[in-house]
């Protein structure tokens, strides 16, 4: 495309928001029709569609991201919609207050532990464990986090999208082998380990396991945001 | 317009997490913050207003739709981390198996005496 028609439709944001848009759709209707596979969700389809329509056009990242805050801004008012499925499953939450209270921890803290002893022990360097700290947390709490860390705000996004996008052959499989059925262990285990995209394919499962998704999206980031920053000043891995 | 009323109320809710954040210093987003602070109102009411769950729900469904823009970012910084690749991705798929199977069993166990 000549660079000056280019550079005019760029010059307003509603071009990255349609091919953004235009990704999105395409991403979805191409999943429907390859029958939902567990491990080619939709928002992967989509992430590439859009990568390739950026290349094509030789559109810059920086410049597409510019419009794009026109849609990822709403990403704070849909964060705080999820109180409303919250609230609405406060009575199966509470009735299981206490194995999830003991769960969350634990869990939590295992979700960044895992991956980070992994990349230690391959040698990562500093910088990239904490790009990847926060990768199972919700996106606009673990952008913060990441920045807190002195970690890569691009890499710590690609790291969500393989954790979530992982996690959900990874928990149909892993419930299969435990024989686990209850809508409300798989939603938890959707929501804790793969944030929203955990917590989106939890909606397609049911509202019960949305509800327990989201709470343990939320928790997760709560838990991780209070004390990944602390842990990571314990153990030096702050350059300050 | 029940669904710009509802919008209203998302947005209103995610600057008062700004608010507390400011004032609190807590190291939290404000869409959490705000997240918690919604629920809360809704268990004190004791009902979802219909002009709410009508800006909410297509909110919610478009989630994913709104972290693509960040989430392509990684494609664009491939050549910046070469040879780091497989620690990565060793790390993150590994990591996430081992930590689903951890959650998945650990809950397992803690609801056997809850469940049904």
């Amino acid at each position: 495309m000549p660079t000056s028609l280019l550079s005019t439709l760029t010059a307003t944001p509603l071009f990255a928001v349609g091919l953004t848009l235009a990704a999105y759709l395409l991403g979805n209707a191409l999943f429907s029709r390859l029958r939902q596979p567990a491990w080619l969700p939709a928002i992967l389809i989509a992430a590439l569609l859009l990568a390739a329509m950026l290349t094509v056009l030789g559109l810059p990242y920086e410049a597409y991201q510019e419009g794009a805050v026109w849609l990822t801004i709403l990403l704070g008012p849909a964060t705080v919609a999820l109180g409303m499925p919250l609230y609405q499953q406060l009575p199966r939450i509470r009735a299981l207050w206490r194995p999830l209270a003991v769960c969350l921890p634990i869990a939590a803290a295992l979700a960044a532990c895992y991956a980070l002893g992994i990349a230690w022990l391959m040698g990562s360097p500093g910088q990239i464990l904490a790009s990847i700290a926060a990768k199972s947390v919700t996106a606009p709490i673990a952008i913060g986090i990441t920045e807190q860390l002195g970690g890569n705000v691009a890499l710590l996004m690609g790291a969500l999208l393989v954790t979530g996008v992982a996690t959900i052959p990874f928990v149909s499989l892993a419930a299969r082998l435990l024989n686990i059925d209850d809508e409300r262990i798989i939603g938890f285990a959707l929501g804790l380990n793969g944030h929203a995209i955990g917590t989106v394919r939890a909606f397609e499962l049911s509202p019960t396991a949305g509800a327990f998704a989201s709470l343990g999206m939320s928790l997760t980031g709560i838990f991780t945001a209070l004390l990944l920053p602390l842990a990571w000043r314990l153990v030096g891995m702050g350059s300050g | 317009m029940p669904a710009l009323t509802g919008l209203l109320w998302l947005i209103g809710y995610w600057l008062v997490g700004e608010v507390v954040i400011y004032l609190s210093g807590l190291p939290v987003s404000s869409g959490v913050v705000g997240m918690l602070l919604l629920c809360a109102t809704l268990a004190v009411i004791g009902r979802v207003p219909d002009s709410l769950a009508a800006a909410a729900q297509p909110l919610i469904a478009l989630l994913a739709m709104l972290i693509m823009p960040g989430v392509v970012g990684v494609f664009f910084i491939l050549d910046e981390l070469a040879g780091q690749w497989l620690a990565i991705l060793v790390a993150l798929l590994l990591g996430t198996l081992l930590s689903v199977v951890t959650t998945l069993w650990l809950l397992k166990r803690l609801m056997g005496s809850h469940a049904h």
